[in-house]
């Protein structure tokens, strides 16, 4: 028995030890190294696992789909043949839309590379934490890389990539207490930063102390944003905090619109896509066009746009001059 | 042989269980942490030495799922697998009632000890949540009872 004890006490204390040292040198070479070692050994378990998984539990949806599949080829091919004249105007309308892009000196929207990831792992005890994405260095992940979710037909901001292993990525949810991002209110130009609080809610500080905040303004990503492409959405304003005297500022409580317990799909916004992967269409937040018309005369008419490619808060101002050819009606 | 590759086999096994139950089974940031509850029954049953070289392997697995604070579960579970060990000396550790409440307060002892480890080195406590305070030690004392019956269906503890 002494012995027993005695070999515990060494283990004990090497393997504390070891722990210890992981603990406090967390950004040195050879604990990076230790862990991207241990990620390698152990990570294919949950990678493997997660596709064996999907496989065995979509196994009747895909016969079905299997199905269903063949019975829209038919019905989809004599579609294509259709489809070949929109084609045709859309690669001109494109071209067009480039050139006229240019002529403006417009700039066009951020070339990020998007790649879409399941989530692998979470853990409960860190469920506003971080998660973990079946996408890694093998598909172009790099550390800092925006990661999006979908929400109700729309894209939203889910947090960033903070470590990056061979075919797996650790995600920092924005709900993070370590999480920030700069963001502003849809209700006007109020732009604060968003904070993680290590629960459901976010929480956004720095809010001008002198305006009128109210509840149900959404939240959006700022183009000040280090990590984030401007114009996606964050949550929507849950309660405006009370005033405090001794702050220059006020804050508000954000629900997110990214769920952490509901996310399955994430899509990492890459710098650049790995050398042979077909290059997918550029993500543009997708905002229904809007025109307003705000004054009209006999022969022009000032009208307001917002399109699809235009901030939410930004709404172009323009006055289109309509000319008709009689003077009457446009 | 046979011995090796059922302990390599108890070894994987208890992390794939533990990731499936995360991912798939977790309501209200609530699931049993099989890998403290399989520590503490392995030190009860195979002595401290073998709880702790098990316990540090699957707290690396825990840990590099991670953002931070990588090694703070590997401890906790080493530390869980040398205590029970320790204590199967005075407590009767074979008896499924001891086993369960001795599980019990591990969790939440673990959870105060991730709570300081985090207060320590990255000056934020680490709060599992109330869901999980409540929750985890009756879950985990399940599992432990339920896998100190699967251990040895013969008696012989």
């Amino acid at each position: 028995m002494q012995r027993e004890t005695r070999i515990a006490n060494v283990v004990l204390g090497a393997l504390a030890a070891l722990s210890l040292l992981l603990l406090s040198l967390p950004l040195s070479t050879p604990v990076r190294s230790f862990k991207a070692g241990v990620g390698y050994l152990l990570d294919p378990l949950a990678y493997h696992g997660e596709a064996g998984y999907r496989r065995v539990a979509d196994s009747p949806e895909r016969i079905r789909r299997l199905l269903q599949a063949d019975m829209e080829n038919d019905q989809l091919r004599a579609e294509l043949r259709r489809g070949e004249w929109v084609k045709t105007t859309v690669e001109a309308l494109s071209l067009e839309n480039e050139r006229l892009r240019r002529a403006l000196v417009l700039k066009s929207p951020s070339s990020r590379s998007p790649a879409w990831a399941h989530v692998m792992e979470r853990d409960p005890i860190h469920w506003y934490r971080s998660l973990v994405v079946d996408a890694g260095g093998d598909r172009g992940v790099a550390l800092g890389d925006p990661v999006l979710g979908p929400r109700d037909g729309q894209l939203v901001a889910v947090g960033r990539v903070v470590d990056v292993r061979p075919m797996t990525s650790t995600v920092l949810l924005l709900t993070d207490e370590l999480s920030a991002a700069a963001a502003y209110l849809s209700s006007g130009t109020l732009e604060g930063l968003v904070q993680g609080q290590d629960g459901p809610r976010l929480r956004m500080n720095y809010l001008n102390a002198e305006s009128a905040l109210s509840a149900g303004d959404s939240v959006y990503t700022s183009p000040t944003s280090a990590t984030f492409p401007p114009d996606v959405l964050i949550g929507r304003v849950a309660k405006v905090n009370p005033r405090d005297q001794f702050l220059t500022f006020q804050s508000v409580e954000i629900d997110p619109a990214a769920d952490a317990s509901s996310l399955q799909e994430l899509m990492i916004l890459r710098a650049k896509a790995p050398e042979g992967e077909p290059k997918p269409p550029v993500y543009v937040p997708v905002i229904p066009p809007v025109v307003v018309p705000v004054s009209v005369s006999s022969h022009t008419a000032a009208v307001e746009i917002s399109t699809s490619t235009a901030r939410p808060r930004r709404r172009a101002m323009a006055a289109v001059a309509i000319s008709t050819a009689a003077g009457g009606k446009p | 042989m046979i011995g090796f590759a059922r302990g390599l086999a108890l070894f994987f096994g208890a992390m794939f269980l533990q990731w499936w139950w995360n991912t798939h089974f977790a309501y209200w940031g609530a699931a049993p942490q099989f890998l403290l509850a399989l520590t503490i029954l392995i030190a009860a049953r195979r002595g401290p030495v073998l709880g702790m070289l098990a316990g540090f392997g699957w707290g690396l697995y825990l840990d590099v799922a991670r953002a931070e604070l990588f090694g703070a579960s590997a401890l906790i579970l080493t530390l869980a697998a040398y205590v029970a060990g320790v204590v199967r000396r005075q407590i009767d550790l074979r008896a499924m009632g001891p086993l369960a409440a001795t599980t019990f307060l591990f969790t939440w002892a673990g959870f105060l000890a991730q709570g300081l480890l985090g207060l320590t080195f990255t000056k934020s406590f680490e709060s599992p949540g109330w869901m999980s305070l409540l929750l985890t030690p009756f879950l985990n004392a399940l599992v432990v009872t339920a896998a100190s019956v699967i251990w040895d269906p013969r008696g012989d503890r």
